[in-house]
């Protein structure tokens, strides 16, 4: 299952629906046995582009995390792919197909382009 | 401003800051316990209801004092597993861990002086923690919202994140005591933190002493993160 974050404003209830959604998708694959990948925003891993995405943001890198662990003994996987503006869609997708065939990583965040080095460590 | 406040470390924060000088220290909790805190203003409120943070700025403004410092402390957990984590169980968590903590901050932001702090207590489980999905989720949010607030009301206010690992609060010994024997186990440090080990932390963060700090998030965990 891969889940694209979708764009949201500063606002609590557009944030929370949007994170139910992810919530929802994810019990239904963890159920079914299938691996997770999230794909969000490199800007908003930082706070870069307001709160609300921030909070989106963050809140499925860090469920990514714990839902990682809960998914070793059952054999799923659960990732982040995080693109930066001028990602190609073709290379997210391409990335993202990728890390929900891959058994060997788990709990992962993958980021494409240079936008992170140097900075804070999500 | 201190949230949760009636018990465990957001009562450990808002003794410390009574204690500090003098400060008015408005505290807010839903739980009657609240009352019992001498030093405090209490504002008993549900923080999550749709005039809960409208309340909250009323009893800054009427307290007639500048604010200074907010801590978002309140929290709670409904645990289980993904596969069997209910639609309740998720909205609570993340309703009361993040949404209340977003909305008040979003209300009290324009009351903060020059020179203000917010800090927002975490959890070290947004590195991840089995069996919470959805308070991790909560607590990684808002490290999301610490680093936007820490951009967005750059220079006047300071915003950082306090992440707690294993403390000895109400929390806690909720855990049973062979999985919270299990869980010391891990730490390096080979015990459970205390409530005023974590007030200590953000007791520096609200005063200048860490005035070029801002948008971080600090785990005060004994060393659970490298274990």
């Amino acid at each position: 299952m891969i889940h694209w974050a979708p764009e949201v404003s500063d606002d609590w209830g557009e944030v929370l629906a949007a994170l139910t959604r992810a919530f929802e998708a994810s019990r239904a694959a963890a159920q079914a046995g299938d691996s997770i990948v999230y794909v969000v925003h490199n800007d908003d891993l930082l706070g870069r582009r307001g709160a609300g995405k921030a909070m989106l943001a963050t809140g499925l890198l860090s469920a990514a995390r714990t839902a990682a662990l809960e998914g070793i003994r059952d054999g799923w996987t659960v990732n982040v792919l995080a693109v930066s503006e001028g990602t190609d869609p073709e290379t997210a997708v391409d990335w993202a197909s990728h890390l929900v065939e891959s058994s060997d990583v788990t709990g992962e965040l993958l980021r494409i382009g240079p936008d992170h080095i140097g900075k804070a460590l999500p | 401003m201190v949230t949760g406040a009636a018990r465990g470390i957001g009562r450990a924060i808002a003794e410390k800051m009574a204690a500090t000088g003098p400060l008015t220290v408005i505290g807010v909790d839903l739980a009657p316990e609240l009352a019992l805190a001498e030093q405090l203003t209490p504002v008993q409120v549900d923080l999550t209801s749709p005039d809960g943070p409208d309340t909250v700025r009323r009893a800054v403004e009427a307290s007639g004092m500048p604010l200074i410092g907010l801590v978002n402390n309140a929290g709670i957990t409904r645990d289980s597993r993904l596969v069997n984590m209910t639609d309740e169980s998720f909205r609570a968590v993340l309703e009361v861990n993040l949404g209340a903590a977003f909305r008040l901050c979003t209300e009290l932001a324009p009351l903060m002086s020059d020179g203000a702090s917010i800090v927002n207590i975490a959890s070290r489980a947004y590195l991840g923690n089995f069996g919470q999905y959805n308070y991790s989720m909560s607590k990684g949010g808002l490290v999301g919202l610490t680093r936007a607030l820490a951009l967005s009301l750059a220079p006047g206010v300071r915003v950082n994140a306090v992440a707690p690992g294993l403390i000895s609060s109400e929390m806690s010994m909720a855990i049973p005591e062979e999985v919270r024997d299990k869980m010391v186990s891990a730490i390096p440090l080979e015990r459970m933190g205390t409530p005023d080990e974590v007030a200590n932390l953000v007791w520096f963060l609200l005063t200048p002493l860490s005035g070029y700090i801002t948008g971080e998030v600090i785990v005060v965990g004994g060393g659970r993160s490298l274990s």
